[in-house]
């Protein structure tokens, strides 16, 4: 018995090494030039996982092949846009971030981890493009038409939880932003009455998922009655064979994903010339071919031009910098005596 | 997933070693003396220390704004709420399990047995799958449910049935073993003398394993207060509805809120260790009483 | 303190009756209450993993990141348990052997983790050593990556799943007594020699039963692999995560085929749990 115990230990401490070496193994630097295999760590939100799985990725890998001849390899991880940058911040070595709102990307280069002019990249550092909808089931049983039908008593929203979905921030800057621009119904230029209309919106949420596609997912799954979400979400739920449809309200934001190089990640794995590589591939015609057919609006105009019957038009489509700027944002609606703070803090308190 | 060890308690702190125990020789006693403080002081403490210092770094006035404010109080409250009905719920069916597992012999009754600790062996995560997949909106029992009204996923009650899932061994476990060696003569005496069969259960059966079901109690609640996996998927994230406190403390992780993090846990974690130590306290009772 | 201490019944099933009248009422409430709560959640999940029939199940499960989560599960489990069958055994033994100011501490040292929340054993060790962490200085000079990479993996299964060896074998220890040991000094044994061969056979099943536990949580494990992993696929994702990914990539017989396997798995290991259970309490009886 004393000997079939001593062998159990034995197998212990040997099971015990397996994990460590093989952590310890993949923890090692990809050498890019030594190695004929390049690996790049890409950190992107939860939205275009199809996208960079299905198309961009092995776009990518194609093309540099042609011009290198060498191999290159991606890992991916997928979670919300501010989960996401949490992590890179706290060691999460990520040689590219994907991310949903330029917000999360400056988070990364406040901590020098980013430490160039990301913004200086073709199209102010933006890779995809989309629109802010209100996803429905087929038929529209809800009857939903516009901004203003969200305020409906007994009507049951879903959108995630802006502490950790960028999606969310996204929502909530267009539900402002319309009302502001007096397209929900209530007055225009009055930040107390959009105010008022953000929260009457709130009244009606009661599930706040943790990321966008966790959102889409659980309205999916037969619960709410209108989802706010990103237009490519419900483009990618409908390819995948889900019986949704969404409205275009009047007055809606434009949502732009910037991507960008992490230089502290990027120099310590020896992959710069690789993730640069990336990033210009990410910003040409055939990325931009590639995101459209999942449904992102392309960044690039010539592109946007040729996929244009595609996406239906937006009457009244605006930016963040019709809001003031992200900066300006984070303050008036997200800082510690923003409106939406506000909204929410009253929301808790509520029974 | 944190079954209880067979006996349903915390560690009770082993009576202090006798002079003569055998003991191995001294270089050999420091060893092993230094080796068990090395393992539990860089396993437990320092990570314990980490979270403290996190969450007073800023302060005692900041600790207190973090853990006060309306999302984290709401938390909170929320999360000793649900473990609160749901160890009554649990105390009260967890009893009637262990006396019915103890004292009668059905079919089936050794499949239910064993059944009891599978809340011990399965994965939170997958208990909230399992939970969503029988009582979400396209499951069986949710359907016919919301027909009637009722919300179970993403509303309280999924809560409280996550809960009620992964704790359920607890008391049964606390108590059965009680009910097993207890000295049936009293009962059958009461018996004899006429009491019903409730009277006796609850004059002269529940007296006795009143401490089992306390420790069992408090070991539930404990668990319930940390859970995380199944109520993620289960709930609905809603302040003051349906966010639990870990699910919050998760949120604020995310979210790069390391102090506010901390100051959260740090109320959890005291509230379920002061549990854990009643428990202790408790258990050890009846020992020095009986002897 | 139950189950181990107090002398066990000559035979309890000499003392089980069948139940009558009301008592049936009672058992048929018992047997209905377990069987909503427990069963039909896992009928749930067989339903949900073959609705779209063998095909797809299989199919998802060979999936080569599926099999990867459950192979990676499955070394973190086994390496977890392994370092806690041999370091828990040995807290256990100072515990009960030996006598020193703060024993009490490292006693409620061994049962912190049962009062921690997964998600805060996964922020401890961000903390500790993510960027700007107290130890990360450290590991960056050694070279080995924690957070973010297995072996931060590793250490939050370690921390959630460390009581259970120790806790199972300080009664039983208590109980066995060091008469034997004392004997087998005398008779000039080495103290190695004593624990090889008197102490731990004589404790085997409450061990067993602390492993199989240990193993069982490890296996289990959730909240905190989810904080320190940064779940990248086909890498640092466990079998627990892939379902919880599979969930949001519309892959639902994905998620409930590797969620199934994970809850077959815990039968299986159900099944050892109440073997060893069963043998510990008999050998109280001898």
């Amino acid at each position: 018995m004393a000997d079939t115990r001593r062998f159990a230990v034995w197998l212990g401490a040997i099971s015990l090494c397996v994990p460590l070496l093989e952590g310890c193994r993949r923890g090692e630097p990809a050498d890019g030039a030594a190695s004929k295999t390049t690996t790049l760590l890409l950190a992107a939100y939860t939205t275009p996982r199809e996208a960079y799985r299905d198309a961009i990725l092995p776009g990518f890998e194609r093309a540099w092949k042609e011009k290198t001849g060498a191999a290159i390899e991606f890992r991916t991880s997928y979670q919300g846009s501010g989960a996401q940058a949490r992590a890179i911040i706290g060691g999460f070595e990520a040689d590219i971030a994907a991310l949903a709102l330029a917000p999360d990307i400056e988070k990364i280069a406040a901590e020098k981890l980013i430490t160039h002019d990301w913004k200086a990249r073709p199209h102010g550092g933006m890779v995809t493009n989309s629109i802010v909808v209100l996803a429905v089931r087929k038929g529209n049983p809800a009857g939903i038409k516009d901004w203003a039908d969200l305020t409906r008593s007994g009507l049951n929203v879903l959108t995630p939880d802006p502490k950790t979905s960028g999606g969310a921030m996204w929502n909530i800057n267009a539900i402002y932003g319309a009302a502001l621009r007096g397209h929900t119904g209530v007055a225009a230029n009055d930040p107390a009455a959009a105010a008022g209309f953000l929260a009457g919106v709130f009244k009606n949420v009661s599930i706040m998922d943790k990321g966008a596609r966790e959102s889409i997912t659980t309205f999916e799954k037969g619960v709410g009655d209108v989802a706010i979400t990103y237009e490519n979400e419900v483009l990618t739920a409908q390819a995948a064979g889900e019986a949704l449809e969404y409205v275009v309200p009047k007055s809606t934001i434009l949502i732009q994903n910037p991507a960008a190089l992490v230089d502290t990640y990027v120099e310590k794995h020896g992959t710069r010339n690789a993730a640069a590589a990336f990033l210009d591939f990410l910003a040409s015609p055939d990325a931009q071919h590639g995101f459209a057919k999942f449904g992102f609006r392309p960044v690039d105009p010539q592109v946007a031009k040729e996929v244009e019957t595609k996406f239906p038009p937006v009457e009244d489509l605006w930016t963040i910098d019709d809001l003031g700027g992200w900066p300006k944002v984070l303050e008036e609606i997200y800082g510690p005596q923003g409106v939406w703070t506000k909204v929410f803090a009253d929301k808790s308190a509520a029974p | 997933m944190t079954p209880a060890a067979g006996s349903a308690s915390a560690a009770t702190a082993p009576a202090p070693a006798r002079k003569d125990a055998a003991v191995p020789r001294p270089w050999g006693r420091w060893g092993l003396r230094a080796t068990a403080i090395a393992y539990l002081g860089l396993a437990v403490a320092l990570p314990l220390a980490a979270v403290v210092e996190q969450g007073f770094s800023a302060g005692l006035r900041e600790f207190w704004r973090n853990v006060t404010g309306p999302a984290a109080a709401d938390a909170l409250q929320l999360t000793l709420l649900m473990a609160a009905i749901m160890t009554a719920v649990n105390v009260v069916f967890g009893v009637a399990t262990a006396y019915v597992l103890a004292r009668y012999e059905f079919p089936g009754r050794g499949l239910l047995n064993g059944l009891v600790d599978l809340p011990f062996a399965i994965p939170t995560l997958v208990t909230g799958l399992m939970l969503v997949v029988l009582y979400g909106p396209a499951g069986f029992l949710g359907r016919w449910m919301e027909g009637r009204g009722i919300q179970v996923i993403f509303a309280r009650p999924g809560i409280l049935l996550a809960l009620l899932f992964v704790c359920y061994p607890f008391v049964v476990r606390s108590v059965q073993p009680v009910l097993l060696g207890a000295e049936r003569s009293e009962e059958e005496a009461a018996w004899t003398l006429g009491a019903s069969r409730w009277k006796t259960f609850w004059r002269v059966t529940l007296p006795e394993i009143l401490p089992a079901v306390l420790t069992g109690a408090l070991l539930c609640f404990a668990r319930a207060l940390g859970e995380f996996g199944s109520i993620v998927i289960v709930a609905g994230n809603i302040p003051g509805r349906t966010l639990t406190a870990p699910v919050y403390i998760f949120g604020e992780i995310e979210s790069q809120n390391p102090r506010s993090a901390s100051a959260v846990s740090i109320v959890l974690l005291t509230i379920s260790f002061v549990m854990l130590l009643l428990v202790d306290a408790y258990s050890r009772r009846p020992k020095a009483a009986g002897g | 303190m139950a189950d181990v201490a107090g002398p066990e019944a000559a035979d309890p099933r000499e003392r089980r009756t069948r139940p009558r009248g009301i008592e049936l009422l009672l058992v048929a409430v018992v047997v209905g209450y377990a069987g909503i709560l427990l069963v039909g959640p896992l009928l749930g999940l067989v339903w949900g993993a073959l609705r779209g029939g063998a095909g797809p199940f299989w199919r998802a499960l060979t999936h080569p990141e599926a099999l990867h989560a459950l192979k990676l599960t499955l070394l973190l489990g086994l390496a977890a348990t392994a370092i806690n069958a041999v370091l828990g055994t040995c807290a256990a033994l100072v515990l009960v052997r030996d006598d020193f100011r703060g024993k009490r501490v490292l006693n409620g040292l061994v049962d912190l983790p049962l009062a921690t929340s997964p998600v805060i054993a996964g922020f401890m060790l961000i903390l500790l050593f993510g960027r700007g962490g107290w130890l990360t200085p450290a590991v960056e000079a050694l070279g080995v990556p924690i957070v973010f990479a297995v072996p931060g993996m590793l250490l939050a299964t370690v921390f959630v799943s460390l009581p259970f060896v120790t806790r199972e074998l300080v009664p039983v220890l208590e109980q066995i007594g060091t008469e034997s040991e004392s004997v087998a000094y005398t008779m000039g044994a080495s103290p190695w020699t004593a624990f090889w061969r008197i102490t731990l056979p004589a404790a085997r099943w409450g061990l067993l039963y602390g492993v199989s536990l240990t193993f069982a949580r490890a296996i289990g494990e959730f909240g905190a692999v989810l904080v320190v992993s940064g779940s990248i696929a086909g890498l640092t994702e466990t079998a627990t995560l892939f379902v919880y990914r599979a969930l949001d990539e519309r892959n639902p017989v994905g998620a409930h085929a590797v969620a199934l396997v994970l809850a077959l798995f815990s039968f299986v290991l159900l099944l050892g749990m109440e073997f060893f259970r069963r043998r510990r309490r008999r050998s109280y009886r001898s």
